[in-house]
């Protein structure tokens, strides 16, 4: 019998001695709140969802098709990118040192991780499926269209996650997924410049058949392709699932909060476990600087990383294109830039999670922090320069009136308006020292009952914590982002005197 | 000036309600080696927490160079803690961080090359300090708080992971540094490690 060991023991009379000793029974009481709560949802959300998809109905601007295609890409990219930095295929903790390295038959074993991957990409599959059709559009029978354009964006991310699955399990196939990941890349780069006009028009004016068929096609290939993921779920090596099932842990606490770093905790020590290092001597700098030393010679050794977040200070450029508004242009740029920022104090973030190596450095806090602001607020900086800088070129660019010219000409016409990139930076830079240095979520404080929903204090809290100072600190650039005028000087000098006294308030303040 | 590096008198320490140390009294003289013994849970880890200044007492007085025990920066450059294994810095090598080390702290005990030999790491120098075993990342961790000048060590159970014969070594090089004028404070099994030393119980009892 399949699911049956030598032993006789099946997977499924296992799972259910655990769950009659454990606490969290699931009664029929529970099943039928969750239906309950589910069917309120959709009752509350489908007149909105209607108008959305109402809204769709006409065809799509040409002038915006080229970096939502991109953006489309891009965000499939991120899907596969993120399946694979996960697992994707993971087990609960207790299952993961239990029941994994045990005679179960481990397809059984992960075949509900394998439904619940399902679930998963059929949701991320219908967002897709809804952004293609928003991007470009649809000229006529709306119903047909966005099945069309459901069924394409469900198989399509049912297919990806399969070869995520089957990139676990055996690096042939790891080749491919890093293939495709590479071949998104390229057709975003490709969209966004332009080359492909024709491309996306076609595809926007296509006849239904040509739907069907295209559909028809990714319903095949995502068909073997998770045929195969099936028969290859039980070949996943264990190290495979038990490093993805302690990665979750991370995973999970990096997605509440705004911390890519911590997003590539565990990844980072794989890294440089599996590469050879050469040491170099250490430079003769003041006891503070050799100590913030750490995080510079860490960025040097991975350069091609350096590079691609170098390469994302497009995508501000790409989102004005696809016709974002100002204060989402502005959000974005800043946000990127904390984002960079946070990227390179991953020393902090060591000596706030163990401060065992800081102790016996024996540097002060506020020194060390002070020498340790230098880097992101260096990055941070040129990031957002460059940012603002591709922002502008894209408003000049664009043709007046032009639909997606949403920076305006104001702006176009101020070739300052970089200038806000470096003089946020220290802001940002105090920003993300205050993320590397949060403490964990306190889970203690209230859950405060409001009108829109419970809201817990714990997690807003700590999500709010190092965002907080950096919105203080870059007040002055996301007023002039939002609301571009012809003369900034005012609000860069604003800037200026905002951005240096939340670093030096913070470093001082924390440092004591 | 103070008359002791360590004076703890009456410590008393509750965690969660249950009391882990009992009126505990001690007293250490500059360029003694203490080693603090006993089972399991009996609080050998909280009294160096205490003396670190990282666990406030229920009751009683702690002081370390005559003050109560400060977590920051001056503290830590002449008080030397080495208790569970540090995160070590992403990227670095096992050569890299002694250098870091020795490029914070300018007049160190011996020269990097000197540790990487003292401590048998000369082979594993370019290694990234997670590809070593645990005995060799337990070598740098003691290479690292050696390296430095400190006037007082703190140890938690130092021999964890080592072999016999660097047990013994690591006795040689702790005799060396109280012999400098370093006091050691040390909670240990290791009965080598505690023969070697003055032995103190956290029930108050010394040997």
């Amino acid at each position: 019998m399949s699911g049956m060991t030598e032993s006789g023991v099946s997977v499924r009379s296992v799972r259910a001695f655990v769950r009659s000793r454990g606490r969290t029974r699931s009664s029929a009481g529970d099943r039928y709140v969750t239906a309950f709560c589910v069917a309120v949802f959709l009752a509350v959300a489908g007149e909105p969802l209607s108008d959305v998809l109402a809204g769709l109905a006409g065809p799509g601007d040409p002038a915006r098709m080229g970096a939502g295609v991109a953006l489309i890409a891009l965000a499939v990219a991120a899907l596969l990118g993120t399946a694979r930095a996960v697992g994707p295929v993971m087990l609960p903790g207790p299952d993961a040192s239990w029941l994994l390295l045990s005679p179960l038959d481990r397809r059984h074993l992960l075949g509900r991780t394998g439904r619940a991957l399902l679930m998963a990409s059929v949701v991320a599959g219908a967002v897709l499926g809804l952004g293609m059709l928003a991007v470009l559009g649809a000229p006529d029978q709306l119903v047909w269209r966005l099945l069309g354009a459901l069924t394409l964006g469900v198989f399509a991310s049912v297919g990806g996650m399969a070869l995520a699955v089957l990139a676990q399990a055996s690096q042939s196939w790891q080749v491919w997924l890093t293939a495709a990941m590479v071949a998104l890349l390229v057709l975003a780069v490709v969209a966004v410049s332009g080359q492909l006009r024709t491309v996306p028009a076609i595809a926007a004016g296509a006849p239904l058949q040509a739907v069907a068929a295209a559909a028809a096609g990714a319903a095949v290939i995502s068909g073997l392709l998770v045929r195969q993921a099936w028969a290859a779920l039980g070949r996943i090596p264990a190290r495979a699932v038990m490093a993805a099932s302690t990665r979750a842990g991370h995973v999970a606490s990096a997605a509440v909060g705004v911390d890519p770093g911590a997003f590539t905790w565990i990844a980072e020590d794989n890294y440089w476990r599996a590469r050879k290092l050469g040491s170099r001597r250490w430079p003769s700098l003041p006891a503070p600087f050799a100590l913030a030393w750490q995080d510079w010679r860490r960025l040097a050794r991975r350069r091609g990383r350096l590079a691609a977040i170098l390469a994302t200070a497009a995508m501000p450029a790409v989102l004005a294109q696809a016709g974002f508004a100002p204060a989402a242009l502005g959000a974005a740029v800043l946000a990127g830039g904390l984002a960079v920022a946070a990227s390179s104090v991953s020393g902090t973030r060591r000596d706030g999670d163990n401060p065992a190596l800081a102790r016996l450095l024996g540097v002060g806090r506020r020194r060390a922090l002070a020498a340790r602001a230098a880097l992101p607020a260096l990055l941070s900086g040129a990031w957002t320069a460059l940012a603002l800088a591709a922002l502008s070129l894209t408003a000049t660019a664009m043709a007046p009136g032009a639909a997606g010219a949403v920076v305006s000409d104001a702006v176009a016409d101020v070739d300052v308006w970089w200038l806000f990139g470096p003089l946020a930076a220290p802001a940002l830079a105090a920003g993300a020292l205050r993320m590397a240095r949060r403490s964990p979520v306190d889970h203690s404080l209230p859950v405060i009952e409001t009108a829109g929903g419970a809201i817990p204090l714990g997690p807003v809290l700590w999500a709010a914590t190092g965002v907080d100072v950096a919105v203080a600190g870059c007040l002055p650039a996301l007023i002039a982002l939002a609301f571009p005028t012809p003369e900034p000087g005012a609000l860069l000098a604003a800037q200026a005197v905002a951005g240096a006294a939340v670093l030096v308030g913070y470093v001082w303040r924390t440092g004591r | 000036m103070y008359d002791s590096i360590i004076s703890v008198a009456e410590l008393t320490v509750e965690l969660g309600g249950n009391p882990v140390l009992r009126g505990l009294g001690l007293t250490v003289a500059a360029g003694e080696i203490v080693a603090v013994v006993g089972p399991n849970g009996s609080g050998k880890s909280t009294l160096l927490r205490c003396l670190a200044g990282l666990q406030p007492a229920t009751f009683g007085e702690v002081r370390v160079f005559g003050e109560p025990p400060v977590d920051d920066g001056p503290f830590w450059r002449r008080v030397a803690l080495l208790g569970d294994e540090p995160a070590w810095y992403p990227g670095l090598t096992t050569r890299e961080h002694l250098e870091l080390m020795a490029a914070v702290h300018p007049r160190t005990r011996m020269t990097v090359e000197a540790a990487l030999e003292v401590f048998a790491l000369v082979e594993r120098a370019d290694a990234a300090p997670l590809n070593l075993s645990t005995g060799q990342r337990q070598r740098l961790s003691l290479a690292a708080a050696l390296l430095r000048p400190s006037t007082l060590l703190l140890l938690d159970e130092p021999e964890r992971g080592l072999d016999a014969a660097f047990r013994g070594r690591l006795a040689d090089l702790l005799d060396a540094y109280a012999d400098e004028g370093g006091t050691v404070v040390m909670a240990t099994h290791d009965q080598g490690l505690a023969a070697r030393a003055r032995e103190v119980s956290p029930t108050g009892v010394t040997a």
